[in-house]
């Protein structure tokens, strides 16, 4: 019966046409162009194909894009582990008794709507060393002793970023925490109390074997997020102070600023290949857990 | 009433309220248009123009007149008007900052003048580079554009003049810009942009002399001197040198605008530059100036978060005698005293880095271009005419609050300060021959915000100076491989 409402399988030729015209096809000619010398000056020069150099640049440079790298893994792994548990376990709370939870839940969220520009704004001002509120807030109840260079100290400013990463993006993370565990069938735990089961017994044979799903979606939004992350950088530190705290994107946004398209594209198809590397890996993990 | 009438008369009503829309916005531009009309009848005496009668007068447009007074002023008149722009509209894109207001007045006259309308794109400095060249790449830049030139900035920035820009050369106006500003808007021989740009002395120490004075302090002319003038500003708790760091432009400007001393150091260092000769890596002098500024970092001197603050705070900070000194304009001291209402006396000195003594002569500013893809190149070359007559140069000046002056050689009335007259009168003749690194040599300019960042690298200790110097000619060589130069093959 439900033959007939199922629809036919051509249907997919045009989205899959538009994806591949506008998805596919760029970032493969995006690929292409990482091995070519593509820049301000193409129109006038050519264009000419120049093999690895453009890697070779990004790999031996005096430039650092190496660091670059390596703080786009950096601030994967952390800004996850710093939105992910928290989330994890506000969202437990807010699914239990909590008096106000709405309000709780409504105020979490709030700071994911916000754009970056806006982020980036207020936060620069809170984080001001001899103005802002955080500093003067310290200062006012007696802690002074812990003002801090929050974007300017070497030691600090990471710790600010992931700070407001993570002030902006766990009520979302918590809100899809929270759809996986209002799935979960309220006769589980009551079958786990009859066991004799207590708060962490019932967290960790019901609640997170059930909420494998949200984890997975939240594991693999994070990790593209925090692969891409460009926004929260350029909006707080603009990989400053001095270099600190470059990212992938950072420095393609300025190489393609200097007309440097080619190397741009190469730093960009490194962090696609990257990307894919862990999104094959992430997906494969999930497929056998599904199975299982 | 039933739902259906409810929601016809919904339909309806949301149809005329767009309709409405529609009419006050025509209405509007008909006001303007109206408005604009019996002016420009005034003017020429016209009737109106007809596409044929348009074409015609714009043959006919013989365009300005050039008069030579006897003291060498130069004096343009606008392009007849015979109706010729009548209805056209003329597109301008140009970064916040570089026309403010101080157009206005004479925008609004040109519109009446010829009955055209003026379209200003102001864009966000930040994104103006991006947004102009996607414009140029995909052949929809508005008639005019603008760039922050320098005597290399055609071939780096437009990179193909020929293709992107009306060709000026032998516009009547050449001359109304110094010698040194038209190197800037030239590429070879041929004229292609317009700067009409101020000469005040630029990023040079602006001081509070009030406060010096209270301290017994002198105008320092060497590194020592003004280390030790630091030392006693310090002491009384006030920020000696307010350095903005975190606007990421300001403080490379202390390395760059001391160029002449780099020149006299090592005499043919910017020949030797742009023919790739010499290098900034292992240049003494410049590895000298790196490391006072670190030094004057480390010592608390630049602010206590120099790296972190911006420049918002920067006149409060004059006016609250938080600090004693900052590298500013001239015109930065009437905005002190402006914004804050101190009765303090400020003045200006040299940047002392390196036993600096050169005046920091900077041909470098915001210029227009023609765009050589523009339906209205009349009109854009009568727009040049127009912003060129001393009565728009003058207008310009009047409504630029900040400028004390305009750069050009005609005759208008400039209101240079007195600090800045007592200024240049310090200042040795022989020392302002060498402009600024940043615009006397090529590539330079382009990657001023790494070398930014690369010095508060260095000064955080996780870069040598050399490595920042380095950086400058890595950067630079691949500007010049891209360029095609073949001082660089």
């Amino acid at each position: 019966m439900n033959k007939k409402k199922i629809y036919p399988q051509w249907f997919v030729i045009i989205p899959l046409i538009i994806y591949a015209m506008f998805f596919l096809f760029p970032s493969l000619l995006g690929v292409f162009y990482s091995f070519t010398d593509w820049s301000s000056r193409t129109a006038l020069n050519g264009l000419h194909f120049v093999g690895l150099d453009n890697y070779i640049e990004i790999f031996t440079s005096n430039k650092n894009y190496g660091s670059g790298i390596f703080n786009t893994f950096r601030f994967t792994i952390i800004s996850n582990v710093v939105k992910l548990i928290p989330a994890f376990f506000i969202a437990v709370m807010l699914k239990g008794g909590l008096k106000g939870k709405g309000a709780y839940r409504t105020i979490l969220y709030l700071p994911s709507i916000l754009p970056f520009v806006i982020i980036g704004l207020v936060f620069k001002s809170i984080f001001n060393y001899n103005t802002g509120l955080l500093n003067t807030a310290l200062e006012a109840i007696g802690l002074g002793f812990l003002k801090q260079k929050w974007l300017s100290d070497l030691g600090v400013v990471w710790t600010s970023i992931f700070g407001v990463d993570a002030w902006r993006g766990i009520g979302y993370v918590m809100t899809i925490f929270l759809a996986g565990l209002n799935s979960i069938p309220q006769d589980y735990y009551e079958a786990a109390e009859i066991d004799g089961a207590n708060f962490w017994h019932k967290l960790r044979y019901v609640t997170l074997p059930m909420m494998k799903g949200s984890i997975m979606i939240n594991l693999v939004f994070g990790v593209t997020y925090g692969l891409k992350v460009f926004d929260i950088i350029y909006v707080l530190t603009n990989g400053g102070p001095g270099h600190a705290t470059e990212v992938i994107t950072t420095y393609a946004f300025q190489l393609y600023s200097n007309g440097q398209y080619g190397m741009s594209t190469a730093l960009n198809s490194i962090l696609l290949v990257i990307t894919a590397i862990i999104g094959i890996f992430i997906v494969k993990f999930m497929s056998r857990k599904e199975t299982e | 009433m039933n739902k259906k009438t409810v929601s016809a008369l919904l339909v309806t009503a949301m149809t005329a309220s767009l309709v409405a829309g529609c009419g006050s916005s025509n209405a509007a531009t008909d006001t303007a248009a109206t408005s604009a009309a019996p002016a420009a009848a005034a003017t020429s005496e016209a009737p109106a123009a007809t596409t044929e009668a348009a074409a015609e007068a714009t043959s006919e447009a013989a365009a300005a007149t050039t008069e030579t007074s006897t003291d060498g002023n130069i004096v343009i008149s606008e392009v007849e008007n015979n109706g010729q722009f009548e209805g056209q509209e003329l597109s301008i894109l140009v970064s916040a900052g570089w026309m403010d207001n101080r157009y206005d007045a004479t925008i609004s006259r040109f519109e009446d003048t010829y009955g055209c309308t003026v379209d200003l794109q102001t864009i966000p400095a930040d994104q103006y580079s991006d947004i102009l060249q996607s414009d140029l790449a995909n052949g929809t830049c508005p008639d005019i554009f603008w760039i922050q030139s320098n005597p290399f900035a055609i071939d780096s920035v437009i990179v193909d003049p020929e293709n992107y820009c009306i060709d000026f050369t032998g516009a009547d106006w050449q001359n109304v810009m110094p010698e040194a500003r038209q190197a800037s808007c030239m590429s070879g021989d041929k004229l292609y942009g317009l700067q009409i740009w101020h000469n005040s002395p630029e990023y040079v120490m602006v001081y509070n002399k009030t406060m010096f004075d209270e301290m017994g302090l002198e105008v320092p002319t060497t590194y020592d001197e003004f280390l030790s003038v630091c030392d006693k500003i310090s002491a009384e708790g006030i920020t000696p040198w307010f350095v903005p760091g975190a606007d990421g432009w300001q403080h490379q400007l202390s390395f760059f605008q001391i160029g002449g001393v780099y020149e006299e150091n090592q005499p043919g260092l910017y020949d030797a530059l742009n023919n790739n000769t010499a290098t900034f890596a292992d240049n003494e002098k410049m590895i000298e100036v790196l490391n006072e500024y670190k030094e004057l970092s480390d010592k608390g001197y630049l602010g206590e978060d120099w790296i972190g603050t911006d420049s918002t705070n920067m006149s409060n900070e004059f006016g609250d005698r938080t600090c004693a000194m900052a590298m500013a304009n001239s015109s930065y001291i009437k905005q002190i005293q402006e914004d804050t209402g101190t009765t303090d006396e400020f003045g200006m000195f040299l940047i002392p880095l390196g036993d600096n003594d050169t005046y920091p002569t900077n041909p470098a500013g915001p210029t227009m271009f023609g765009y050589k893809g523009t339906e209205h190149e009349d009109l854009v070359k009568a727009f040049f005419e127009f912003v060129c007559t001393p009565d728009s140069l003058q207008e310009i000046l009047d409504n630029s609050p900040s400028y004390t002056n305009l750069d050009v050689n005609v005759d208008i009335q400039q209101n240079w300060l007195p600090e800045e007259e007592e200024f240049m009168a310090t200042v040795d003749k022989t020392k302002m021959a060498t402009s600024v690194l940043q615009t006397g040599t090529k590539y330079t300019n382009d990657y001023w915000m790494d070398f930014g960042a690369d010095m508060v690298s260095f000064c955080q200790g996780t870069m040598e100076a050399n490595d920042v110097l380095k950086n400058m000619d890595t950067n630079r060589a691949e500007d010049a491989k891209t360029a095609g130069d073949t001082a660089w093959k």
